[in-house]
């Protein structure tokens, strides 16, 4: 991504917070799983960017608190600089068609009692069909678009495989022209070969459309393929934001490394020679995590300062943010 | 030549359905020497872990229904045993680990409870010996704390710790085949890279042999010696890791490789597909199950199944009319 690339969504010290509660009649605030915590970054127009992280460390919490399908705790959502948090729900609703999101699983995010045309056709019924165009010549080509036959539009979902019923999900997200489609986990429940003709459609699509994607994902090779840039989560917080290529070849956070290191390469041959970073124990939990950097308690770099402050989240060198304190060794 | 430990010669398994039989496995056949780690790769459906089930006649029947086929553990047909007999094999010389480590542990008893039940079943150890064992057990696996930990009920383990305990059952009897059925795919990378040094570890120290089953190709690159390629209840290709990896023969391995992203690649690369989907299993095509999604079809491939050849030295079969063509395009 060029600097002068427009910013399409910045993200600003962004809080989710879900409480915890005590008792059933008589319900008193005990304590909060601090899902999102303190998050800021932008994401441009145009690119992908890739967030990554393990189970539970607050990345899909992002992605839905960007379109405010969660209420977030404290931040703000600037789209095209107009805060999404200030408005109202009509006033929200002008913006979400602009922003749509594809789910994970495919199997859940359909309504079996719909047929496709339907689904296809629900966000139409909202918000307009775009260019004044039949709706149902709309259908017609979302379906083309994704590579299904438009003549499918009176099956129902259980019809259709995986990849396919993902590809309509797909084409349910495209119908309104967003210009930001949030992409949580698309893949992830599709078998290897599917994966790879998802992406490669979901590629193209961006190519031919110009969409933003938020790629939301725990597979780190297939992120580092699709992403411009990529950024890593751990426990609430981004720990380390930087272009695709350097936060594979230089990542500078201790997680980052064990995350990289963690990921299985196909080849046996760099496999055999290769130093890996093996991470002891398990991921806190975010009800009560650790005091200081939130990575401390698994760190194998971890000295006194990290267990007392929580390390500041800085630009290291020019597009490469990271926090750590010992990420200025790993520059060079 | 000395004895393979397992050797499956011309199993086939089928479940009876409403919709038509599932030809879930079609004749597979191979063998599996001591202490070695065999991958079995391959997408859901394509009969990886039937065949693995019906090893330990693990299968539901009805609807499922082994056809024919032999599976000879050190020589003795496991088809055939006794069921009596049978349960001395299963847990004790054969273990088994399955995927999902939040409900393969019974959840209303201890996970110390059930790694002692291993141990008293085949060991014949009491009560005492069993705990001390169990302990040691589930601090080789990298538990913390082990001894306290064994009064704990499966939901206060996490899932990686839920998978180490799986292990640490599986391994309690010294097992001289630890059977993995995706293992790791609901976990973590990072845990995923736990369990696998953890498993490589216990492998090399006890020369147990492991069929690690599972559809991720960078997974068993890291582990196995041997790689099965399955497709539609068919083995189509097999053999040494790296002739599985560098010297590709079959069209469906060289898909699964081309749909994975690449360390080195440029940027802007696409992703080779493999176009359409698996076969129905209940109609299965006439020839190879593969015809549909190949871009290598000729006449023949239409006509029957190939048989799997060996295409190289060592033990590298491939099931293919055309592995010559594809082989040529390769060099």
């Amino acid at each position: 991504m060029s600097a002068e690339s427009s910013v399409l969504v910045k993200v600003q010290n962004l809080k989710k917070y879900f409480p915890i509660h005590k008792g059933i009649l008589f319900q008193s605030h005990i304590g909060d799983v601090k899902a999102v915590d303190d998050v800021s970054f932008e994401i441009y127009s145009g690119e992908t960017l890739g967030l990554v992280g393990e189970t539970g460390c607050g990345k899909t919490t992002v992605g839905r608190t960007i379109l405010r399908l969660y209420e977030p705790t404290s931040g703000h959502v600037y789209f095209e600089g107009i805060d999404l948090m200030s408005l109202n729900e009509s006033g929200m609703r002008a913006f979400r068609k602009r922003m749509q999101m594809i789910f994970q699983d495919p199997y859940a995010s359909l309504n079996p009692r719909m047929t496709v045309g339907s689904i296809v056709a629900a966000p139409l019924d909202v918000h307009g069909v775009p260019d004044g165009k039949d709706k149902k010549e709309r259908i017609d080509e979302l379906l083309d678009m994704v590579g299904l036959n438009p003549d499918f539009v009176n099956r129902y979902p259980h019809e259709f495989s995986g990849g396919q019923r993902q590809r309509i999900g797909i084409a349910r997200a495209l119908a309104v022209n967003p210009d930001l489609i949030i992409c949580d986990e698309p893949i992830s429940s599709l078998d290897v070969s599917i994966q790879a003709q998802v992406v490669n459609l979901l590629e193209e699509l961006q190519g031919r459309l110009g969409l933003t994607y938020l790629f939301i994902a725990h597979d780190l090779s297939m992120v580092r393929h699709i992403s411009d840039r990529i950024a890593v989560m751990y426990l609430g917080k981004v720990v380390e934001l930087a272009d695709r290529n350097e936060i594979y070849l230089r990542p500078l956070h201790p997680y980052t490394q064990a995350l990289m290191s963690a990921v299985p390469v196909p080849d046996p041959d760099i496999a055999e020679t290769r130093h890996r970073v093996i991470l002891e124990g398990d991921l806190p939990s975010p009800a009560h995590p650790p005091v200081g950097c939130n990575f401390s308690t698994r760190c194998p770099l971890a000295k006194e300062q990290c267990f007392t402050a929580d390390p500041e989240y800085r630009e290291i060198v020019p597009g490469h943010w990271v926090a750590c304190y010992f990420a200025d060794q790993f520059v060079k | 030549m000395e004895q393979p430990l397992l050797e499956i010669k011309d199993l086939r398994v089928t479940f009876h359905t409403d919709d038509g039989t599932v030809h879930a496995v079609n004749g597979v056949s191979y063998k599996l020497e001591k202490g070695e780690v065999l991958g079995i790769v391959g997408e859901s459906g394509c009969g990886k872990s039937v065949h693995a089930l019906s090893i330990m006649r693990l299968i539901s029947i009805p609807p499922g229904r082994i056809d024919s086929g032999e599976v000879l553990f050190y020589g003795k047909d496991l088809l055939k045993l006794e069921l009596d007999e049978l349960r001395q094999v299963r847990g004790g010389q054969i273990a088994m680990v399955f995927q999902d480590p939040m409900t393969s542990l019974n959840p209303a008893y201890t996970v110390g409870f059930q790694i002692m039940e291993a141990l008293t079943v085949h060991k014949k150890l009491d009560q005492n010996q069993a705990r001390d064992r169990s302990a040691e057990l589930l601090s080789l696996v990298g538990i913390p704390d082990a001894r306290r930990r064994l009064d704990d009920y499966p939901h206060q383990f996490s899932g990686g710790m839920r998978q180490r305990a799986m292990i640490a059952m599986a391994l309690s009897c010294e097992p001289s085949l630890l059977i993995a059925d995706e293992p790791t795919t609901a976990l973590d990378v990072t845990i995923q890279a736990q369990i696998v040094d953890l498993v490589k570890r216990l492998q090399s120290n006890y020369g147990m042999a492991v069929m690690w089953i599972t559809h991720d190709l960078g997974v068993v690159a890291e582990l196995a010696h041997k790689i099965n390629v399955m497709y539609a209840g068919y083995i189509i290709e097999r053999g040494h890791v790296k002739d599985i990896f560098k010297r590709t023969r079959h069209p469906y391995t060289l898909g699964l490789l081309g749909s994975l992203p690449r360390l080195d690649e440029a940027p802007g690369t696409k992703l080779v597909s493999i176009p359409g989907l698996p076969p129905d299993l209940v109609a299965l095509p006439k020839g190879c199950p593969f015809v549909a999604r190949c871009t290598y079809v000729t006449d023949s491939c239409l006509e029957s199944m190939p048989p799997l050849e060996n295409v190289g030295d060592r033990d590298h079969l491939v099931a293919c009319w055309n592995w010559a063509a594809i082989a040529e395009g390769a060099a």
